[in-house]
C-alpha cells in the first residue's frame, strides 16, 4: 500500500491531438496541502478532474487513496468519491426549486448514506454542525439561490466537509469573491486543515488564496510542469515574473504569500 | 351532473394533475421543462406508428411507452459536456425530431386512407371520456412514481441541485438519472393518452412553478406542486362540467392562473416583509 494519499506517474491527457496535461511524477502525502498554481489554461482543473475520475488520462496512472482511478468502474468510482470531496470552480447554478442552504449542505451526506437509505439523525447532526462551524446558522432555512456568492461558496465548502473526506480538492475556491469573502474562505481552509489534518489539493492562480499551512507548490503552464518544490524555493522573483508578468514580486506575511508591486518589497 | 359519468373523469383529473405536478417539480427544478414535451411527443410518435401497424385502444400504450423510453434513455446517455451543448438545446432538437416523426405518421394515415381519429385524440386528449380502467392505469403509474420518489428522495435532491456536485459527493448519478427518465416516460405516456400531449405540458410546468413561489424546501415544494396539479385537474374539470367549456383549455387556463396568483402572492409578501423590516 502506498504511503501517499495521491500518487501520479507519467500522466498524459491528450485531446484533439493537443497535450492538455503532462505530469511526470507527483505525490501528495496524507495531511499535506499542495498548491497547484498556473495561469488560465495551464491544465490545473484537468489535473483535479483526473483525480476524481471525471477525465480519463490518455496514458499514465493516477492513484488516489491507494486506488488506480482510471481503472475503476462506476460503482467503485462513486465509492472513492465519497472519500474525496471536490469543490468545483464554477458555482452551481442551483435549482429552480427553492432548496434551502441546509438541504444543499446535506447533499454532501447523500453518497455516504448509500442508495435506498434515507439520511439519519447523525447525518443531519453533522450537517447542522458544519453549518454552525462555518457561521451559516442564520441562513440555514434560506433558499440557496438568494445567498451571496461568498455565502454560496461557504455552503459548498460545508457540503464538501459533511462528506468527512480524507482528501479535499479545491478548484479556485475564492474565484469572483471580494477581499472580505476571500479572506473568510482562506482563513476557514487554514483552520480546517489545522483541526482535521485533511489532505488538501488547492488549485488557484492567486497566491493570496493559499492558506498558511501550504508548504509545497506545483506550477503548471500550458499543461507542463515548470516548477515543483517548497513554496519559498519555487516562488522566486523570476518565476513570479514568468507567471504574472514583470513588475510584481512575492511577499511572505504570517505564513501567507502575497503579490505586490516590485517597488513595495525587496525581490526574493 | 351525472355522477356515474363524471366520477372516473374527476378521479383521472386529480391523479393526472398530482402525478404530473410531482414529476414537474423535478423537471422544472432542473430547468428542463422541454424534457416533458419531448418525451410526450416521442410517446405520440410511438402511438402513431403503433396505430399505423393496426394497434388500437390501450394496446397503443406499448409502442408509445417504448418510443418514450427510448427517447428518455437517449437523453440520459447524451452528456451535454461531451457534445458541448446545453441540455435544453439537445431536448429542443429531440423534440422537433419526435414531433416530425409523429406528423410524418399522421400524414401516412391519409396516404393509406386509414382513419386517424384515435391518434388525433392523443394530441388533444380525451379526459372527458375517461373510464375507470384508465383511472386504474393512472393510479398504477402514480404508485410507481411515489415508490421512486421515496426510494431515491435524497439522490434526486442532489441531482436536482447539480449533477456535477451529486457525482462529486459519490451519488450514482447515471443510474438514478436514467431511472428518473424512464419514470418520466412512464408517467407522461400513461397520462398523455388521457389529457393529450399539449395539456400535459401545462400540468408539468405550471404547478411546479407556482409551488416554488409559495413555499421553500425540497419536500414542501414537491408536495405543493402535486397538490396544485391535482387542484388544476379537478378544478378545471369541475368548471368544465358546470359551464360546458372545453375541458383541456379550462385546465390549462386554471393552472396558468394559479401561477399568476402565486407570483402575485410572493411579490406582495416580499414587499410587506421589506416594509416591516424598514419600519423595524
Amino acid at each position: 500500500m502506498s504511503p501517499h494519499a495521491i500518487e501520479i506517474d507519467d500522466l498524459l491527457v491528450v485531446r484533439g491531438g493537443r497535450t492538455i496535461l503532462a505530469v511526470g511524477r507527483l505525490t501528495v502525502d496524507a495531511g499535506e496541502i499542495l498548491a497547484v498554481l498556473g495561469p488560465n489554461g495551464a491544465g490545473k482543473t484537468t489535473l483535479l478532474k483526473c483525480l476524481t475520475g471525471t477525465v480519463r488520462p490518455s496514458s499514465g496512472s493516477v492513484r488516489v487513496l491507494g486506488q488506480q482511478v482510471e481503472r475503476l468502474g462506476a460503482v467503485a468510482l462513486a465509492r472513492l468519491r465519497r472519500r474525496v470531496a471536490c469543490l468545483a470552480q464554477v458555482l452551481a447554478p442551483g435549482s429552480e426549486m427553492p432548496l434551502t442552504l441546509r438541504e444543499v449542505v446535506a447533499i454532501g451526506r447523500t453518497g455516504r448514506a448509500g442508495l435506498l437509505r434515507p439520511l439519519g439523525r447523525e447525518d443531519w447532526r453533522r450537517v447542522d454542525q458544519w453549518i454552525g462551524r462555518l457561521g451559516l446558522d442564520s441562513l440555514a432555512r434560506e433558499p440557496y439561490g438568494v445567498l451571496s456568492g461568498g455565502e454560496q461558496r461557504k455552503a459548498l465548502l460545508a457540503m464538501a466537509m459533511v462528506q468527512e473526506p480524507e482528501i479535499l480538492l479545491l478548484d479556485e475556491p475564492t474565484a469572483n469573491l471580494d477581499a472580505f469573502w476571500r479572506e473568510q474562505i482562506v482563513a476557514t481552509l487554514g483552520e480546517l486543515h489545522r483541526e482535521t489534518g485533511l489532505t488538501i489539493v488547492l488549485v488557484c492562480h492567486d497566491l493570496e488564496t493559499l492558506p498558511g499551512g501550504t508548504r509545497r507548490v506545483f506550477v503548471l503552464r500550458a499543461g507542463r510542469v515548470i516548477a515543483h518544490g517548497q513554496g519559498d524555493e519555487v516562488l522566486t522573483h523570476d518565476r513570479i515574473a514568468e507567471l504574472y508578468g514583470p513588475g510584481l514580486t512575492v511577499l511572505r506575511r504570517e505564513g501567507r504569500y502575497l503579490l505586490a508591486p516590485h517597488s513595495q518589497g525587496a525581490p526574493r | 351532473m351525472d355522477l356515474l359519468f363524471w366520477a372516473p373523469v374527476m378521479c383521472a383529473g386529480i391523479v393526472t394533475g398530482a402525478s404530473t405536478g410531482l414529476l414537474g417539480g423535478y423537471i422544472v427544478g432542473m430547468r428542463i421543462p422541454f424534457l416533458g414535451i419531448c418525451v410526450a411527443h416521442a410517446a405520440l410518435a410511438g402511438a402513431v406508428f403503433g396505430a399505423l401497424a393496426g394497434l388500437t385502444g390501450p394496446v397503443l400504450l406499448i409502442p408509445a411507452l417504448a418510443a418514450a423510453s427510448i427517447s428518455a434513455v437517449a437523453i440520459g446517455l447524451i452528456d451535454p459536456q461531451t457534445v458541448r451543448m446545453d441540455i435544453n438545446v439537445i431536448l429542443g432538437i429531440l423534440f422537433s425530431l419526435m414531433m416530425g416523426m409523429a406528423f410524418l405518421g399522421l400524414g401516412l394515415f391519409s396516404i393509406y386512407g386509414v382513419s386517424d381519429n384515435e391518434v388525433r385524440n392523443l394530441l388533444w386528449g380525451s379526459l372527458a371520456f375517461c373510464r375507470w380502467r384508465d383511472v386504474w392505469i393512472m393510479v398504477a403509474s402514480a404508485a410507481v412514481e411515489l415508490i421512486f420518489v421515496a426510494a431515491f428522495y435524497k439522490e434526486m435532491r442532489a441531482i436536482l441541485f447539480s449533477r456535477t456536485h451529486a457525482a462529486a459527493a459519490g451519488v450514482r448519478v447515471t443510474l438514478v438519472w436514467t431511472l428518473f427518465l424512464l419514470l418520466a416516460s412512464l408517467v407522461l405516456t400513461v397520462n398523455f393518452e388521457t389529457v393529450g400531449g399539449l395539456m400535459i405540458y401545462s400540468l408539468l410546468a405550471n404547478p411546479a412553478v407556482a409551488a416554488s413561489r409559495l413555499v421553500r424546501g425540497y419536500g414542501r415544494t414537491l408536495l405543493v406542486s402535486a397538490a396544485l396539479g391535482a387542484a388544476s385537474g379537478f378544478g378545471g374539470l369541475l368548471i368544465s362540467a358546470a359551464t360546458d367549456l372545453p375541458t383541456g383549455a379550462v385546465i390549462v387556463i386554471l393552472s396558468s392562473l394559479i401561477v399568476v396568483l402565486a407570483a402575485a402572492w410572493k411579490k406582495t409578501t416580499a414587499s410587506l416583509r421589506a416594509k416591516s423590516c424598514r419600519q423595524a
